[in-house]
Formats: C-alpha cells, sequence, structure tokens
C-alpha cells in the first residue's frame, strides 16, 4: 500500500500494533460508514499487513450505538440523558459520600490494558493522589501478570519480548507455548516464514490451532497436551537437555544461579512421566529438546539463525502460570538463549497496550516506571513528582481477582470506577461478576459504546477512541509508538484525560491532571525516571522525530538513551547481574475432571474478535464471519453425544451453563471442548470458566476448567446423554 | 510435631517436601542408609543404557533448613513403646510419627552360583549398582539378563543400545507377562528380536557359573563344585560369572549378568517391631499401621489395594500421608481413573499397560504382527479400564491420558485403537479446482475461494486487484501463493481477452469467469507440474 499523506498511527486493537495510516474517507470507506480510510503501514512489526479487524477499525467510530451522551440512572432505575456536569457531580458527590462513610478504601478502580500510556498513567495518579486508595488494578491481571512475574523474579525486568519482533523472523526455532498467533495477531505469523521452511516452529498447544498448523507439512512440531499439563511438557523438555547433556553450561556457569536446584526439580520428569501426565509422547519431548538443542549450538558455534522460546495467554492463565512462565524461561536459560542476540525468551503481549499498561501504576502493586508501590525510595520518589507527601500515598491493594471478589461485600469497596474494559464478558465467573457489580452503591463506566457493563452502572461516561486521540502505545516489543488523532471526537465525547481532571477538581485536587497527553506523558517520564520501565528521554516530540528518521525506541530509554531494542547482552538486571532459575512443579488445574465433569473447557479467541468483542461485534463484516459463540468439540465426542455440526450443545461447569453450537472438527482434542469469549449472554465462555488464581500473579485460569457437555434441542435425551463416568 | 522418616529415597524424600508444605513447624529427621542424596531410582535404567548421565538424576535434597538429614545411617530398631527410633551409630531419636519409607530390595533368585555375588552379577536397584553396570561394560561382551520384567527390558535395551550381545531370560511364557497378554507378548517378543536381543522365556536359571583365578572351574563342572567354590569363598578371591545353565538344561555364556527377578520390600525392622507384615508392611488407607504413630510409604507399604511397586503409587501415598499428619482432611480428589500405568523406557522398543479388565467390559483389539504392534483396550461404562499397547507409543500416549482421567470414550471402542486425537486432521489440501467455494483463502482477512472468484468477475485480473478489493494477502502474506494461484488458474480459464494473461479456451468450453462459482470449480482441472498446482491454501475452518 503506498504510504499517502495521511495520519500515521496504529491499529486499535492488539498489542502487535500494526501500523497503519489513516486518510480522508474514500468510497469504500463511505460505503460502510467508516470516516477514514484505513490502509496498511510498512514497519517492522506488521510489514504492511493489517488483518480483517485491523481493516475495519474505523467503523467503530462510528458504531451506530457509539455512547455521545453521558447517562446517570435515576429514581426509576433507568439510565437517562444526563449533561457532562450533572454525570460528573453524580460521580464525585457519589465518592465523597462512599469514602465519608465508609473510609478511603470504599471506592475502588479498575483500568485496562487498552489505555494509553497516559491515560493508563493518569488513572494510577488519580487513584493514589485524589481516592486515595490501594484498590486499583486491571485487566491485565487476565493477560500477562503471570508473564510478569515470570520475568521479573528471572530477569528482574518484565518486557514482553526483551528483543524485537524481527528477530523472530530470523530465528531457526521458535516455540509457541499457548499461543494462537494466527488468530489473535496474524500479521505476526509473517515472521514465522523462514523457521517454518526450516521445519523449527514448535507449537505446544491443545489444539490443533491455526496456528499449530503451521507445522504442518514439514513446518515444525505440534506437542498437543491435555489442557493444564503445558508445565509438565517444559519440564519434560528440560529433563531432556539436562539429562543428556545438551545444556550450554558455560552459559548457566557463567550468567545464571540456581541451575542446580532446577536440575534436581526436572530429574523428577523423565519423558514417560510427562507423556502419562500430558498425553504428549515421550519420543515427541526427546526429539523436541534435541532439534532446540541442536539449533541453539548450531546459532553458538556457527551463527546460524537463533533459537526463541515465547508463551502466551494459553499457558499464563492457568493457576500455575508463573511456575510455567518460569519453566518456559528455564528452558531457554538452560539452552543459553536470553540476551544472545537472535536469541530468547519472551511473552507475547496481548493486549494494545499491555506493555505500558503494566508499567506505569494500574497495577495494585505498582507505581510509574515499574516500582514497587511497597519500595519507600520509590514512593518518595513519585511523590516528589506528584508534589505530595509519601506517607500519603497508599501500600498495596489486591490483585483483580480478589477485588472483584469483594466488590459490593460489607467489607469491600462500595464504589467501582471502570475504564476499558467490560469486565462482565471478559472477568472469570462471570455471573458472579455480575453479582458483585450489581452489589455497589456507585459504577461508574468511561467507555466508547453501551458495552453489557455500562448497562450495569449508575452512570456512564462517553470516551475517546483511537483514532480521535494523542497519545502512545507501548507494543509487544517494548517500543513506545505514537497513536495520533485523525479526526476529533464526535460531539459530547470527551477524553478520559478530561474525565480524570474534572473529577479530581471536583474531589479537591483542582491542579496535577493536566488534559494535554503530551504533558501527562512528560510528567510519566519524569515519574519513570530511575526505575525498571524508564521513559524518560523520551516525549512525544523525540518519539516523532524518530519515527520520522525510521528510528525505533524501545524502553528502558533514560535520558540521553537511543532505546535499548534488546536486553540482556550484557547482564541481567538483578542484584548479581545473573539471571535466576526457578525449580516449579506441575500440579493441574484447580477445576479438573470430576465424574460429573469428565470434560476440558478451554477458552480463547477468533481472528474477528478483539477481548469481550464490544468494538468487534458492532463491525457488520466481522459480526457476519463470527455471528456467535461455539463450542468446538472432535468428531469422536460429537458422535458420542449424538450431536452434530450446528446444532445446540449444552456446556456446563461448576459455576454456571452455556449454550452454543456446535463446531466439529477435528482440531480439538476428544477430551476437551473449546469456547471463544467474546460474546455475553446464554453462550458467554466466562460464566464457566473458573476464578481460581495463580498464587504468585493473581492471574485467573481462565484456560482450562471441568465440565459436562450435552446435546440440546432437537437431539436432546435427556439426562441419558450425560457423560457420567462411573467407575 | 517430631516426625522422624526412615528411608531418604524417591519417596522418603518427596514425603519430607510434601510434609513440609503442609505442616512447615514439624519436625522432620530423614535417615537414609545411602550416603547419596536422594536420586531418581525409575532413571536408573536410563543411566545403564548410556541415555542420562548420573548428574542429572539427583532429586531435590531434603537438607532443608528445619529438616536434618542423616546420611549413610541405618535404623537398627524401632522401640514403639518408649517411641524412639535406634541408629547404628546408637543415637536415639524419639518421634511422634514414624514413617518407613525404606524401599525394597533386589530380588536375588536362590540358585547355585549366586550364593554370594560373584564379580560380573549385579542387580539394579541403587546408584552404585548403576555406576558399577556401567563400569562393567567397558569390558564385557556378553550380557544376560535375568527376569523379563519392565526392569528386565529396560536394562537388555539399555545394554544393547551400548552394543553389548544381549540375551534376555524369563521364567514366563513371554516378557512382561504380568502386564501383557499373548498378543501384546508376541509383539514385544518381535521387538526384541528386531533389536538383536536373543530371548529365552519359558526358562529360568539353575545355575550360575563362576570362575575363579581366570579358570572356568565350574565350566561343564557338576552341580557340587559350584557349590564348593561358593561356599569357600572368603570373599578375596576373584570368582567372576561366565555363564549361566538354564531349567532346560541349555548354557548361555555371559560376562556380565544383571538380576531383574523382581524385588522384595525392606521390612526387616517393622517385622523385628512386631508390626504385622505380609509381603510389606500392613496399612491402612491412610498409610498408618495398627500402630496410629507408625506409616508405611512406597515400596515397602502394603495398602489395602496392594502395592503395585510404582512411583506414582509412592508419590500418591507421599501426598496423602502428609496431609494426614498435617491435620488436613486426606485429599478427597483421589484420581478419577487408574495410577497402575506401566510404562517401558527401552530405547527402541514401545509398551506401555495399564489397568485390567473388569467383568461387562469390552475388549478391541488391533493385532499386527508385522509391524511389531499391538493395541488391546478394554472399555467398561464408557471409560477406558485396560489397556496393553506396543509398538504404537503415540496410541499409547493418548489411551494413558484416557485411562488415568477416565474420559469418556467414543461410541465406537475401536476408535481407540488408532490416533483419536487428531483423528483425520490432515488432509490434503485441494487444489483450486477442488477446493470448494466457501473454502477461506485469506484467513486474516476471512476472504473465500468464492470472493475471489466473484472479485475476478467484477474485473480484477491480478493479485493486487484481488488483494485491493477483497484484502486478500495483506495480513501475514501467507496466503500470496494461494491466491496467485487462483488467479492464474482463473486467467487461464477465463476468456475474457482483457485478462491480459496467456490463456485459451477450456476444453470443455466452460466460461469460467461468467459462470457461478460453483460451475467454476467443476470446470477445469489444473495443469500438474505447473507449480500452480504446488501452491497451498489455508485449510478451511468452516
Amino acid at each position: 500500500m503506498p504510504a499517502g499523506p495521511g495520519t500515521r498511527t496504529h491499529c486499535p486493537y492488539c498489542a502487535l500494533q500494526c501500523a497503519m495510516t489513516l486518510s480522508p474517507p474514500d468510497d469504500d470507506a463511505r460505503a460502510v460508514g467508516a470516516p477514514v480510510t484505513v490502509a496498511g503501514r510498512d514497519f517492522p512489526t506488521n510489514r504492511g499487513g493489517l488483518c480483517q479487524k485491523g481493516w475495519t477499525s474505523a467503523q467503530v467510530l462510528r458504531a451506530p450505538d457509539r455512547l455521545t451522551t453521558p447517562l446517570v440512572r435515576d429514581a426509576d432505575g433507568e439510565l437517562r440523558p444526563a449533561s457532562w456536569d450533572e454525570a460528573l457531580d453524580v460521580v464525585a458527590d457519589g465518592v465523597r459520600r462512599l469514602q465519608a462513610e465508609h473510609g478511603r478504601e470504599a471506592v475502588a478502580v479498575f483500568g485496562g490494558g487498552g489505555l494509553t500510556n497516559e491515560k493508563a498513567y493518569a488513572l494510577g495518579k488519580f487513584a493514589r493522589v485524589v481516592l486515595r486508595t490501594p484498590f486499583i488494578d486491571y485487566n491485565g491481571r487476565f493477560c500477562m501478570a503471570s508473564a510478569a512475574a515470570g520475568a521479573n523474579r528471572a530477569f528482574g525486568i518484565d518486557r514482553g519480548l526483551p528483543f524485537p519482533l524481527a528477530d523472530v523472523g530470523a530465528a531457526s526455532a521458535v516455540v509457541l507455548l499457548g499461543s494462537n498467533l494466527a488468530e489473535t495477531m496474524p500479521p505476526s505469523t509473517a515472521h514465522l516464514g523462514d523457521v517454518r521452511a526450516q521445519g523449527g516452529l514448535v507449537v505446544v498447544d491443545p489444539r490443533h490451532s491455526a496456528t499449530a498448523a503451521l507445522t504442518d507439512d514439514g513446518g515444525g512440531l505440534h506437542l498437543q497436551p491435555v489442557p493444564g499439563t503445558d508445565l509438565a511438557v517444559l519440564l519434560g523438555l528440560l529433563h531432556v537437555v539436562l539429562g543428556e547433556g545438551l545444556a550450554d553450561e558455560e552459559y548457566l556457569a557463567a550468567r545464571t544461579t540456581g541451575a542446580d536446584e532446577v536440575r534436581r526439580s526436572v530429574a523428577a520428569w523423565w519423558p514417560e512421566r510427562v507423556e502419562q501426565v500430558s498425553g504428549v509422547p515421550a519420543d515427541l519431548v526427546r526429539r523436541t529438546a534435541r532439534m532446540l538443542a541442536a539449533r541453539a549450538a548450531l546459532s553458538r558455534r556457527e551463527g546460524r539463525g537463533g533459537v526463541v522460546v515465547l508463551t502466551g495467554r494459553g499457558v499464563e492463565q492457568s493457576s500455575q502460570g508463573t511456575a510455567t512462565v518460569s519453566a518456559a524461561i528455564n528452558l531457554a536459560l538452560a539452552l543459553g538463549l536470553p540476551g544472545r542476540p537472535g536469541s530468547g525468551y519472551g511473552a507475547i503481549t496481548g493486549q494494545g497496550n499491555g506493555q505500558g499498561g503494566r508499567e506505569h501504576g494500574q497495577k495494585s502493586d505498582q507505581l510509574p516506571g515499574y516500582r514497587r508501590i511497597d519500595d519507600p525510595a520509590a514512593r518518595a520518589h513519585v511523590a516528589r513528582v506528584w508534589g505530595v507527601d509519601p506517607d500519603t500515598l497508599p501500600g498495596p491493594g489486591v490483585p483483580a481477582v480478589e477485588l472483584l471478589r469483594h466488590l459490593g461485600t460489607p467489607a469491600g469497596p462500595r464504589a467501582l470506577l471502570v475504564h476499558g474494559c467490560n469486565l462482565v464478558v471478559s472477568a472469570p465467573d462471570a455471573d458472579r461478576v455480575r453479582e458483585r457489580l450489581r452489589a455497589l452503591d456507585l459504577l461508574v463506566v468511561c467507555d466508547l459504546v453501551p458495552s453489557e457493563t455500562t448497562r450495569l452502572a449508575h452512570v456512564v461516561l462517553p470516551v475517546t477512541q483511537w483514532a480521535e486521540e494523542e497519545g502512545t502505545m507501548t507494543s509487544l516489543e517494548g517500543r513506545v509508538l505514537r497513536r495520533r488523532r485523525a479526526l476529533p471526537p464526535p460531539p459530547g465525547v470527551r477524553s478520559e484525560l478530561d474525565v480524570l481532571h474534572d473529577l479530581a477538581a471536583r474531589l479537591g485536587v483542582p491542579t496535577g491532571f493536566p488534559t494535554d497527553p503530551a504533558e501527562v506523558f512528560d510528567e510519566l517520564a519524569r515519574a519513570s525516571a530511575g526505575g525498571v520501565a524508564d521513559y524518560s528521554g523520551l516525549s512525544h516530540a523525540r518519539l516523532d522525530a524518530a519515527e520520522a528518521a525510521g528510528q525505533a525506541l524501545h524502553w528502558p530509554c533514560p535520558e540521553g538513551s537511543a532505546g535499548t531494542p534488546r536486553l540482556f547482552t550484557e547482564s541481567f538486571p538483578t542484584p548479581d547481574g545473573r539471571a535466576r532459575m526457578v525449580a516449579v512443579d506441575h500440579h493441574g488445574p484447580a477445576d479438573d475432571l470430576r465424574r460429573d465433569a469428565p470434560i476440558y473447557l478451554i477458552t480463547g479467541r477468533v481472528l474477528q474478535h478483539y477481548q469481550s468483542g464490544a468494538q468487534t461485534r458492532r463491525v457488520p463484516a466481522l459480526a457476519t464471519a463470527q455471528p456467535e459463540p461455539y463450542v468446538e468439540l472432535h468428531p469422536l465426542l460429537a458422535d458420542r453425544l449424538g450431536v452434530s455440526d450446528g446444532e445446540l450443545v449444552e456446556v456446563t461447569s461448576a459455576r454456571g451453563t452455556a449454550v452454543a453450537a456446535a463446531h466439529v472438527t477435528p482440531s480439538a482434542r476428544p477430551d476437551a471442548v473449546f469456547m471463544p469469549f467474546h460474546w455475553s449472554g446464554e453462550g458467554s465462555a466466562n460464566r464457566l470458566t473458573s476464578d481460581a488464581t495463580d498464587p504468585v500473579s493473581g492471574m485467573p485460569e481462565f484456560k482450562v476448567c471441568a465440565v459436562q457437555v450435552r446435546a440440546v434441542g432437537e437431539t436432546s435425551r435427556g439426562a441419558a446423554d450425560e457423560l457420567e463416568v462411573v467407575r | 510435631m517430631r516426625v522422624v522418616v526412615v528411608g531418604n529415597g524417591m519417596v522418603g524424600s518427596r514425603f519430607v517436601e510434601d510434609l513440609r508444605a503442609r505442616a512447615p513447624q514439624a519436625e522432620i529427621t530423614v535417615v537414609g542408609a545411602e550416603e547419596y542424596e536422594p536420586y531418581n531410582r525409575v532413571l536408573l535404567s536410563e543411566v545403564v543404557a548410556g541415555a542420562v548421565g548420573v548428574a542429572s538424576i539427583t532429586l531435590p535434597t531434603s537438607d532443608v533448613d528445619g529438616v536434618r538429614v542423616l546420611r549413610g545411617t541405618s535404623a537398627t530398631a524401632l522401640d514403639r513403646t518408649r517411641r524412639v527410633l535406634v541408629l547404628d551409630s546408637g543415637e536415639e531419636l524419639p518421634y511422634d510419627h514414624l514413617v518407613l519409607a525404606t524401599g525394597a530390595r533386589a530380588r536375588i533368585p536362590s540358585v547355585p552360583g549366586l550364593e554370594r555375588l560373584p564379580a560380573g552379577v549385579h542387580p539394579l536397584r541403587s546408584l552404585d549398582d548403576a555406576r558399577e553396570i556401567v563400569a562393567a561394560t567397558v569390558n564385557t561382551r556378553r550380557a544376560l539378563v535375568l527376569g523379563g520384567g519392565v526392569l528386565g527390558l529396560e536394562v537388555a535395551c539399555g545394554l544393547r543400545r551400548r552394543g553389548l550381545a544381549v540375551t534376555l531370560v524369563h521364567g514366563g511364557p513371554h516378557v512382561m507377562d504380568r502386564q501383557l497378554g499373548d498378543g501384546a507378548g508376541a509383539a514385544a517378543l518381535a521387538g526384541l528380536t528386531r533389536l538383536g536381543i536373543e530371548q529365552r522365556t519359558g526358562v529360568v536359571a539353575a545355575e550360575v557359573h563362576v570362575s575363579t583365578f581366570g579358570t572356568a572351574a565350574t565350566w561343564g563342572a557338576p552341580d557340587g563344585a559350584t557349590a564348593d567354590v561358593a561356599t569357600t569363598d572368603t570373599g578375596a578371591v576373584s570368582r567372576r560369572v561366565t555363564g549361566v545353565r538354564l531349567t532346560d538344561g541349555s548354557t548361555v555364556a555371559a560376562d556380565l549378568l544383571i538380576l531383574t527377578a523382581g524385588t522384595v520390600p525392606d521390612v526387616d525392622l517393622a517385622e523385628r517391631a512386631g508390626l504385622e507384615v505380609r509381603r510389606g508392611v500392613v496399612v491402612d488407607a491412610d498409610l498408618t499401621t495398627a500402630d496410629r504413630a507408625v506409616h508405611a510409604i512406597g515400596d515397602c507399604a502394603e495398602p489395602p489395594e496392594g502395592g503395585t511397586g510404582l512411583i506414582a503409587q509412592g508419590w500418591e501415598q507421599s501426598r496423602r500421608l502428609a496431609a494426614v499428619l498435617a491435620g488436613a482432611d486426606a485429599p478427597t480428589s483421589s484420581p478419577l481413573g487408574g495410577t497402575d500405568v506401566v510404562r517401558l523406557k527401552a530405547h527402541g522398543l514401545d509398551v506401555v499397560a495399564m489397568g485390567a479388565p473388569v467383568a461387562g467390559a469390552r475388549t478391541v483389539t488391533l493385532s499386527d504382527p508385522a509391524a511389531g504392534r499391538h493395541v488391546e483396550v478394554s472399555v467398561a461404562d464408557g471409560a477406558v479400564v485396560a489397556v496393553a499397547c506396543v509398538g504404537a507409543p503415540e496410541v499409547g500416549a493418548d489411551l494413558t491420558t484416557a485411562y488415568t482421567r477416565a474420559t469418556p470414550v467414543p461410541a465406537d471402542p475401536a476408535q481407540l485403537l488408532l490416533r483419536p486425537v487428531r483423528g483425520a486432521a490432515t488432509t490434503a489440501e485441494p487444489s483450486p479446482t477442488l477446493m470448494p467455494d466457501r473454502a477461506t483463502v485469506c484467513r486474516c482477512n476471512g476472504v473465500t475461494k468464492g470472493d475471489i472468484v466473484r472479485c475476478w468477475e467484477h474485473g480484477a485480473r491480478s493479485t493486487d486487484d484481488v488483494a485491493r478489493a477483497t484484502r486478500a494477502t495483506t495480513g501475514c502474506g501467507g496466503c500470496t501463493e494461494a491466491v496467485c494461484g487462483l488467479v492464474d488458474w482463473l486467467a487461464k480459464a477465463s476468456p475474457d481477452p482483457s485478462a491480459g494473461a496467456p490463456h485459451s479456451r477450456t476444453a470443455n468450453g466452460a466460461q469460467p469467469a461468467s459462470t457461478s462459482p460453483a460451475a467454476v470449480t467443476l470446470s477445469e482441472p489444473v495443469p500438474s507440474g505447473s507449480g500452480t498446482a504446488q501452491r497451498r491454501v489455508p485449510s478451511s475452518r468452516s
């Protein structure tokens, strides 16, 4: 696509942040009601490509039901249009009243990984300085928390990819654990072409997903474990690498600590045991480990393409997600990958600003710059930037799932402000979440469209979206990108920076909440100075200049720095400069199979939809391509249940029931069904999912739980269809 | 709570870990006879095979804060009245709970020549045994493995892998006859034969021949002579195995004899303490003896369901007993399916067996002797209850997870005999001609073949035209070849002179560009070898 004049920005959706150019609408755009024409732009991550979501993204700007006026629930319980002043007064009055009655902790904040760095930063500051509540967390807890915890404890830093994505394109072997790139960030699979040509793509996924299918025909190896057993597979790979003398012992000795404990811990995970637990044949475990080790050695000795180990939500959204990430990192370290150019470990960030969103204070235990809120020095630094007494800053709060569980309970928060998140669709055990939100005295939701969560709100505030605002996003490779405004928002719509400024003023903090994103960024840069995620050398102006000059700026980027595309080349940012190997063990899912729930449920995404679907379900082309929720099941299971393709099936977990159409496909395992989670209503996958969380990261176990599956409708033969296992 | 654990092996050390996790305040003392840190005994056959290094089988140490570890120490007596364990050092360890995890010893067949083990004869139970066997393989050529159970097969295959001539002697009708029926046994025998391992089944050792001072003193000599040498042996004299006479009268020469004739639970301490011992120390479902302060886990224990000798059972017992001692309710989430999975770790031979057919079970069998493959699956009440699987490792892996998790079996259990997981997932990708109209060509943008055909009908004549109109190829670019292929094919099949591509009327005169997509798909085969036909199209997800 020629890069004509127009606004150079990035896609509103996932962390790949495909570069796009927005121009005045052409006929095609007008035909679908889009106010701008979208064109892919050549860029190292998307190489000019866009998926269907990106191409159609401009239609969300003119969604027919776009929110353009604040709404306030009236005495009759109906949401009615209100003026901004009226709505903001209701919020401010409610906050004041609840905090006066129940204390500062009565108000909580829930953020999102789609917010710009500026908004995420301002939101964290608002919670700490204006509300002075410890209770802030965000939906990145559902997304990146385990990868973050695993990376932090190993490397002392959490940047999703500690190297540019382009390195993946030059690798000789790539391991994808629980990542379905072909659906979740399709243009990124362009980087897998060369590794597939060398047979070096390893996909670990219980489904023969679109990404796993890239290993077919000599592209590589697909390991298809029982849901929830990826960790056992990793421990088996490590066992072979360490047991067969295939590890990079020099690297282990020079650059790591903890190798001995890890070596001992994986002595208990020989391939045949891994096979029993995971169903991945022992020989395949050995072959995979040997292939990776051989390619790592060739890369080391002869400068061939490197080896890259990547994790995604499939392994991280687990009650042992952090342990699984640690095992993946241990494997990478045993092969001597991290810090070697062209090789390494990385987590594939999910949401658009899932990286930046987790660095600047939306997390319950965190201050800007990836600082810890319980670190006195960090508190002092940030308090200085904010012009407040460090002692007034609240301490750590609680992670998202725990926060949600406590909403509206006697000891829990009475009010919640939601930004950039559709909780009743995207949080686990969604029926319970709905109950908790209903129990609140005040629910305030900022959104673009009337999402399912706004329908429960007392106050709804209409806010700007991507092409209507300036700001920055930090992509999956830690590169800070400029989001630029191509058109004004519809009348009545305001930026969340305005909302926070106005609320702060009403709550007695008239300064400190600028509404100009560049100004907010400058403050963010100062607040992050000296932190792990140091942005102090960056500004909108510098980012613009660098982009014009074709330069990439990856954080950390302190003042005077040219950015850091590759981390760990010399040392790790740990006290002793070494990576820490942490021994972990496999226990299995929290909600494992039972007699009355003999099938695993896996949840995930489809290409056409993003997160809760609030945006993408409003784009006709996407809604037509994937109109409704479904249950993917293997032909053998379908046969056993008496279900044909397209018929309705009922899926029941310990928490709830969902009904959706059967998609019969051999890509499923016969012992597991799959549901995408983008919908609300009776086909909502998250009514079934477990809110069990990882003990380290607090991340919920979206990816696996135990369910009963039966046919409904015409083919239903009642209880006789149930798959009760009698032993 | 003072807890004394006798045995620092795989189960004893795991128990310390489990108990510390559940009861961090417990004062734990572990007494281990071996000098070594705990190691993975299951992998000793892999050490013998040269597949893993000795250094890599060391397990997590029990030697952590709050745990006293006495290595190289034996318990000599258990005084239950005073609740103390007496050590060979004379020290007495008082306990509130005593856990026996003493394991099992190798069974030494009572055969003339083995009263005292001559050089070249080894059981395989300890790290020292493994080291000695590995050392012995350097200057031996002919190995005889006595006992064709799981360990015997692993050792036989391992020694073969090291290049030794190996004979496997087994008293039963075929190897692993405890786990395998005739059909599976025959497949296993065939597999061993393929590896070049000689087998003698239905016979056992009658006598082990031993040379002294390098002379084959008993070679062909009467039995009494052997006994003489053995009984007069002071231990200082060099005695070395030279071969074994079998019960059929034949003799097999061997300079290395490995004893894999099963194990005997190590119950001496319990017996002397007056605890009930049958094959193992008798315990209830909570792993506790009649003396509520004494427990037994692992190979030395005999639980109500019987001991399997499998590590999975020992580890499960460890977890359970830790919960009991920590005062928690014992884990109720006992595994849904069976845990008695026997999986051979032999290089070149895949065998997995589990469960036992129950009354009323339905058994299906795949018998493929020529390929050394045999799969036998029994199903009852909608779940797999028994499996014998030889030479089909992937099927075996699927069956194992189906068995251990009791997942629903297919309506026709015969489906279990081949790989049910992947089923028919990989079918050949269709050529542009045969591809159905609704097949997705560009996944990133949801573009079907029908969309591209329609696009052609509306005047698109190049891949770029198609990309502009449909956005196919503008995501990851993976479908570019496929779209090129379709465009080429449409161009060749098109009568439209404006197409700008070399073409001619098709043989049957069809006009694809103006016909319905369905007609197009029937119109013309793609010339094979043109390159177009080689192009791949992402499979449809419909």
